[in-house]
């Protein structure tokens, strides 16, 4: 004789876990929000915000820029956030992406540059994240290798081998990176600075911040990554140095917007507004290089990377319009000459 | 898989009161499929549309065409055969010593070795893939010790990799076969004066034909899906399910995913093919043993197995080992000093997911074995289209990248004006994903369990005047019991770590431990990352071990 309690009380706790765990519909106050923004800022602003804002209830998912790309789409028909915040620019610009979004002009977007919001208010952007190196400072010491300081140093034979760079077809870091040198340099002497720089990768990871993290434990001499993964490595500990190349640091916005379908638009407008605000302004110092609000001192992060004061001297103007544009054509340019 | 079409069921002796309970019987089928073609089906059929909906508008088969012209897509396809047929290869070989020695010797360390091989199904991705990267690595101890730098990334660490993954699916799936195999004509052939070889190659071998075939697709199919090994340690080498993430995450295209993700399929399809030509020709040679064979000790054979399986079990303990020392460790590899920090998870959230991971898997496991047993049990005893086509379905699952899997059911649920809609969101649905994701394996686990149930108890049964309840509960669950345990570990096991799906399907209010993984070596805290996978590992394996003392306490009672 089996125990009939118990196999009741299994039936029960099964049907609780179903109608107690299903989908919870937004209430108000709750707003939900899509973001690429990295883990330990995140939790400051969503703190931060929460003062501010103590009736608005920020509920964030976060993944990485294309994983979340692809959940935005697939959800598309029904989509599930009110926000999306702080996520790369050139995929928010996919045509697929941008008409889910509502015009709305967050206070203190005017003040904006016109290139960090859109003509018609669908996004702003009040951060953004930079191209960088990661070189591992022990395995140069071993090899006995120069310290590189630009792309064109890296083409350099003694670096064979010991090069990663993430793959532009899977990775938007890596597509930043080919994008901003190809603008730079132009069609013909971009591409062939790509190719020459091909003869010494090892690997195009399929991530933008694995080559930092094969570069920091050593694998290899030299990831080509972001900022954030570098500072986020010599904080850690790691015998890593983050340069910035001279020639030409990718970089990308990371831009908000309000969705059409949110059921909770007030709210929504509050937070973005929020993003915007002098306190948030205050804690993005904390963690990125690059802050488009006007008015807010050099960051922490620029300053421990060596940036001049005038960001323009290393970033080149990126035009994102036309990399979003050119992306198909320039991926499938790279997956037929370079790709492996 | 084939496992009905191993004993037709007109040969299986019919019930006295078949007709009284036939709904019963038809029941227990229909149940199960239901639930598969609910959350296997539709969600694919989902996939499927997907395919034809074309990029410019419109429906075609546009994306087909582009396939064809997307660059490297050959050399991907070439890859991925080569890959997944060396790991076969291997994985088959090392299995089958595995396998034989931990059920037919009494080599020393069994305990050890059977333990050992459950690493990899409780380790998160990312523990093997750290793991391996800290041995065998460019600077790995390895190439520290013998002072060069290994090149692991690529084909050669692609296949050991996924070799490593899939070699305990493999033992799991030919470890029920071995245990159903009859001790009788092993004493006939003894008395017959056959020499062990001629024993193994006539009794053992024909007898593991269905184990070895099915455990064959099985790993082939889990290596070519596999997208979590292929980004770690594939390097450059790219492969199908590296190119459907380039496609999906990458340049976020559907299109040419969802024609990949289904042309995956067809190695599965394949197979049930081919098992059934297999059977009609093996028709006749069911097993009608009653008692498993018990291995007397031989010194020099389990000498040799106990060399072989307690080393390479060492190995597998030491990928696994490395990760969770580096937990502990201030920072891989440069300063070896010992510290606690990493277990302080700065992510928001913290250790919640993992409690949450735990009651999804948990029901995973519970409605898996729940269903599978009832399946494998009906396609035993049926005949007909409905057990054909049930035969067909259970296959499929393993074919599915788990990316695809997760698209597949946000398409499907996220349809609030569907009924099935509600489930957007939840935990249930979580726990479905995970289990269709490991159906397959699952499946083909029980239909070999089931295969060895002895005819002349159902035929006890009939002539006793039981029924289908009967049959089920005093013939079929008690010789099935090991088998139904290793399931209902497995898929808890697997639900526990399993990624690449599961991040469609999480919300901000319901996250997965897998996700936290991600998210900490994602945002690079790499140490916390395996903390974090410690404390999965050892939570996955207390409420194992605690399953386990439970199952054969209650068995013991009776």
């Amino acid at each position: 004789m089996k125990l009939p309690v118990l196999h009741s009380l299994r039936l029960l706790s099964l049907t609780a876990t179903v109608t107690a765990l299903a989908a919870p519909l937004a209430q108000a106050g709750t707003i939900v929000a899509y973001t690429a923004l990295e883990e330990d800022e995140i939790k400051e602003y969503v703190a931060a915000a929460k003062k501010d804002l103590p009736d608005v209830d920020v509920k964030v998912l976060r993944l990485s820029t294309g994983d979340l790309g692809a959940r935005i789409l697939a959800e598309a028909p029904n989509p599930q956030h009110d926000v999306i915040w702080g996520w790369a620019l050139t995929n928010l610009l996919d045509p697929r992406v941008n008409e889910l979004l509502e015009p709305y002009a967050a206070k203190g977007a005017d003040k904006l540059s016109r290139s960090d919001r859109a003509a018609d208010n669908k996004w702003f952007a009040a951060t953004g994240y930079m191209a960088a190196f990661c070189v591992n400072t022990e395995v140069l010491k071993a090899k006995n290798l120069p310290m590189p300081t630009s792309w064109k140093d890296l083409t350099k034979p003694v670096y064979k081998g010991e090069v990663v760079m993430p793959n532009p077809v899977s990775s938007g870091t890596g597509y930043l990176q080919i994008a901003a040198l190809i603008q730079k340099e132009g069609n013909e002497g971009g591409w062939k600075l790509l190719k020459s720089l091909d003869g010494n990768v090892a690997q195009y990871i399929k991530s933008g911040s694995r080559p930092c993290k094969a570069a920091r434990a050593g694998e290899f001499a030299i990831g080509t990554s972001l900022a954030f993964a570098a500072m986020q490595s010599v904080e850690e500990g790691f015998p890593v140095k983050m340069v910035i190349p001279s020639d030409g640091a990718g970089y990308e916005l990371e831009a908000s917007g309000l969705m059409k379908t949110s059921k909770n638009k007030a709210d929504a407008r509050r937070f973005l507004d929020w993003t915007l605000s002098p306190t948030a302004a205050t804690l993005y110092t904390k963690f990125k290089e690059i802050v488009t609000i006007p008015g807010t001192p050099q960051s922490k992060a620029a300053q421990a990377a060596g940036l001049p004061k005038d960001l323009s001297k290393v970033l080149y103007p990126v035009d994102f319009a036309r990399s979003a544009k050119e992306r198909e054509a320039i991926l499938g340019t790279w997956q037929k000459e370079i790709g492996r | 898989m084939s496992a009905g079409f191993a004993l037709p069921a007109s040969r299986l002796p019919r019930l006295a009161s078949a007709m009284d309970d036939r709904w019963l019987l038809n029941a227990c089928l229909w149940l199960p499929l239901a639930a598969l073609l609910l959350f296997f089906v539709m969600p694919m059929g989902f996939i499927a549309w997907r395919s034809f909906m074309q990029e410019a508008g419109g429906i075609g088969l546009a994306n087909y065409a582009a396939l064809l012209d997307t660059p490297g897509v050959w050399r991907a396809t070439r890859n991925s055969l080569a890959v997944g047929a060396s790991t076969t290869l291997v994985t088959l070989l090392l299995g089958f010593v595995f396998a034989y020695g931990l059920e037919r010797t009494c080599m020393p360390g069994r305990r050890f070795v059977s333990l050992s091989l459950t690493l990899p199904m409780l380790a998160p991705s990312l523990v093997l893939g750290l793991g391996l990267i800290f041995i065998l690595g460019r600077n790995g101890i390895v190439g520290k010790v013998f002072g060069f730098r290994p090149e692991i990334y690529g084909f050669h660490g692609l296949v050991i990799a996924n070799v490593l993954y899939a070699l305990p699916q493999a033992v799991m799936i030919l470890r029920a076969a071995l245990r159903g195999a009859d001790a009788r004509q092993y004493d006939a052939a003894e008395v017959l004066g056959a020499t062990p070889w001629r024993q193994f190659r006539d009794i053992t071998l024909p007898g593991m034909r269905y184990g070895l075939l099915s455990a064959a697709f099985v790993v082939f199919t889990i290596t070519i899906t596999d997208f979590g090994n292929a980004v770690v340690i594939g390097g450059d080498y790219t492969v199908l399910a590296t190119e459907i993430y380039n496609q999906v995450s990458g340049q976020m295209r559907f299109g040419i995913g969802a024609v990949v993700g289904l042309l995956l399929l067809l190695p599965a399809a394949l197979s049930v093919w081919i098992e059934r030509v297999a059977a009609q020709r093996q028709a006749g040679s069911g097993a009608d043993g009653a008692q498993a064979p018990v291995p007397q000790p031989h010194r020099l054979r389990d000498g040799i197995y106990a060399i072989v399986c307690v080393g390479l079990s060492t190995l597998i303990v030491a990928v696994v080992a490395i990760v969770v020392v580096a937990g502990f460790i201030r920072l891989w590899p440069y300063r070896l000093d010992l510290t606690l920090r990493h277990y302080d998870i700065t992510v928001s959230g913290g250790y919640a997911s993992l409690w949450t991971a735990l009651w999804v898997s948990l029901l995973a496991a519970t409605l898996g074995v729940a269903l599978l047993f009832l399946m494998a049990f009906a396609v035993r005893r049926l005949t007909g289209w409905p057990q054909r086509l049930a035969t067909l379905l259970c296959a499929l699952p393993v074919g599915v990248p788990g990316l695809v899997l997760g698209l597949s059911y946000v398409f499907a649920f996220n349809q609030p004006q569907l009924p099935w809609g509600v489930l957007y969101g939840s935990a249930f649905l979580l726990a479905m994903c995970n289990l269709m994701h490991y159906y397959t394996q699952g499946y083909v686990t029980m239909m070999t369990g089931v295969r060895g149930v002895p005819v002349q108890l159902e035929e006890a049964v009939g002539v006793l005047g039981g029924g289908v309840l009967q049959l089920l509960r005093d013939v079929y669950l008690p010789a099935v019991r090991v088998t139904l345990w290793s399931v209902a570990a497995f898929l808890f096991m697997r639900s526990m770590v399993t990624l690449s799906a599961v991040i469609f399907l999480i919300t901000p209010m319901l996250s997965m431990a897998a996700v936290t993984v991600m998210r900490l070596d994602e945002a690079g805290f790499t140490a916390q990352a395996a903390a974090f996978s410690t404390c999965i590992m050892a939570v996955v394996g207390s409420v194992a071990l605690l399953m386990h003392v439970l199952t054969t306490r209650a068995a013991a009672r009776g």
